[in-house]
């Protein structure tokens, strides 16, 4: 066995534990809440009644089981996120490159997105549905900012990150700027736009949650907070958790994955260490 | 062997910095004179803070003189560099960690926009003369650090530049490396009889490699002497131990003032 095989093997070694560890203390937890509470399931029920909640057929609404419901938001809430995250990086990277190119867009323009950054999305959310006066709209621009600050900051570090002397190679060779960015600033900042790309990509889709659940017309998180006034079964709730858990967690090896096919020489490296 | 014909002439260079703490202005470079020969090999030697990098970045238009003239075949170094005849080979490789050897010796070619086939063909012949050819699809990284000078050296000749500008190429390399290294180079310029003007700190370098050392000290940064390394060509390993090789090293130690 290589030893590259072998710390693959170690690797999945820790995640079996991990989660096996998380299993028994879910089901430790469980079993104490089915014999003090007088409705589990609110609490904490186990997983197998989980599990079944996804297989069952009963309907729980609206001529929907609660898997079918849980899917179909689903749909509607990575949609919006989706459509938020890809406005959010188009504009956050055009800003860069803008404060990369203009020095004085940069210092007008930087300090505003720290704020930006630092008001809660809980309170920007309501403001942002006051101005939009839709709850579609609201989504997708709360998505938008929260991707677009880690993805303007993250491609500025990388453009600035670029040594003198190959800024220097360029300039000896007379590059135009053109031949500057596509060549060298561009390329240089993918490995930082990345970065930028796997923080941003789970927050959009947990702020689309979370406008979800100011007004209700669809999403995960109206389903949430209906569940949690029991207008439909409890166990939407619950598969809600695991399946927005998931999704997040794809969105950041999505990000991974494209990135591995973008930069053929990190592969090489990664082979060889 | 080589041609009298005077390919790069500096003249009274004065170069200035304002000090960033607001005090008396740093003296890079004050008043250096120099001729330089078509396909001569020229050390510019110094300790650090003597305005060696200054004087090559200066020639190379990366830096702009506070006064004085440098003509290059009789024309002002910032025309010389936008028709693209200066190579340059950096301290550290400088390669682009995303492309592989081709992709990175080809780079100056894309710039200057070169066609396809052509790039092809002089990729192959550089890596040939830098003895990489089996390393083209390699990445830098899995090369070492000696092989990635030698990419750097491919990259810069790649243009068939007049002047190659090489700026402490070896200084980060290990003593075996940096003298195959050495051997290469003279091998190198011999093939292309270009001109090169190459920064070092380091003297014994500096007098195996080189026809003429332009000796720089500090405070302010000046020529405090220039001297003449008439060691026989072709020269090899053998020759640094030589008594003629230790009295030109020791010629060169003494012209250093006010170190």
């Amino acid at each position: 066995m290589t030893r590259a095989n072998k710390e693959k093997l170690t690797d999945i070694m820790v995640i079996l534990v991990w989660v096996a560890g998380l299993i028994i203390l879910w089901e430790i937890g469980a079993t104490i809440i089915a014999q003090t509470k007088r409705t589990p399931a609110n609490v904490l029920p186990h997983l197998s009644q989980i599990i079944e909640s996804v297989f069952s057929d009963k309907m729980v609404s609206n001529k929907q089981t609660a898997w079918q419901i849980v899917i179909s938001n689903a749909g509607i809430t990575l949609w919006r996120a989706g459509l938020g995250f890809l406005i959010g990086v188009l504009t956050g990277f055009l800003l860069a490159l803008f404060m990369r190119y203009f020095k004085a867009v940069e210092k007008t323009a930087f300090p505003y997105l720290m704020m930006i950054q630092m008001i809660p999305i809980l309170g920007m959310a309501p403001i942002v549905l006051a101005i939009t006066k839709d709850i579609n709209k609201s989504r997708i621009m709360i998505a938008a900012i929260l991707t677009f600050y880690p993805v303007a900051t993250n491609t500025l570090a990388g453009l600035k990150s670029v040594e003198k002397e190959k800024l220097d190679l360029m300039h000896s060779l007379a590059a135009s700027n053109w031949h500057i960015y596509t060549k060298l600033l561009l390329p240089s900042c993918v490995p930082y736009l990345f970065t930028g790309l796997k923080i941003a990509a789970p927050m959009a889709i947990t702020a689309s949650i979370l406008v979800d659940t100011l007004q209700g017309s669809g999403g995960l998180g109206t389903m949430l907070s209906q569940s949690l006034k029991h207008a439909i079964s409890i166990y939407v709730f619950w598969q809600i958790v695991f399946v927005s858990a998931f999704i997040g967690i794809l969105s950041y090896k999505l990000m991974s994955v494209i990135e591995k096919l973008y930069s053929p020489h990190e592969k090489a490296k990664a082979a060889k260490s | 062997m080589q041609t009298a014909e005077t390919e790069i002439r500096i003249k009274g260079l004065c170069v200035t910095f304002p000090d960033k703490d607001g005090g008396e202005d740093i003296h890079a470079l004050t008043d250096v004179n120099l001729d330089i020969k078509q396909g001569e090999f020229i050390s510019l030697l110094g300790p650090s803070g003597c305005g060696k990098t200054t004087l090559l970045r200066s020639i190379a238009d990366l830096q702009r003189p506070t006064s004085g003239i440098i003509s290059v075949k009789g024309r002002s170094p910032h025309e010389i560099r936008l028709s693209q005849k200066y190579g340059i080979v950096f301290q550290s490789p400088v390669l682009y960690d995303w492309r592989t050897v081709r992709r990175n010796i080809c780079m100056p070619m894309e710039v200057i926009g070169l066609p396809k086939k052509e790039r092809t063909r002089r990729v192959d012949a550089m890596l040939e003369l830098v003895g990489l050819t089996k390393f083209g699809k390699k990445y830098p990284h899995q090369l070492s650090g000696g092989m990635q000078q030698r990419v750097g050296i491919a990259r810069a000749l790649a243009l068939d530049p007049e002047i190659l500008l090489m700026d402490e190429p070896f200084s980060a390399l290990d003593e075996f490396t940096k003298e195959k290294l050495h051997m290469d180079l003279l091998d190198i310029w011999k093939k292309t009889n270009k001109t090169i003007l190459f920064v070092t700190h380091n003297i014994q370098e500096s007098v195996f490699l080189s026809d003429r050392i332009v000796v720089l000290s500090p405070h302010p940064g000046r020529v405090s002497a220039v001297v003449d390394a008439d060691i026989p060509r072709p020269r090899n390993l053998d020759c640094k131990g030589t008594a003629e090789f230790s009295a030109l090293v020791n010629k060169v130690r003494n012209s250093f003032e006010g170190v």
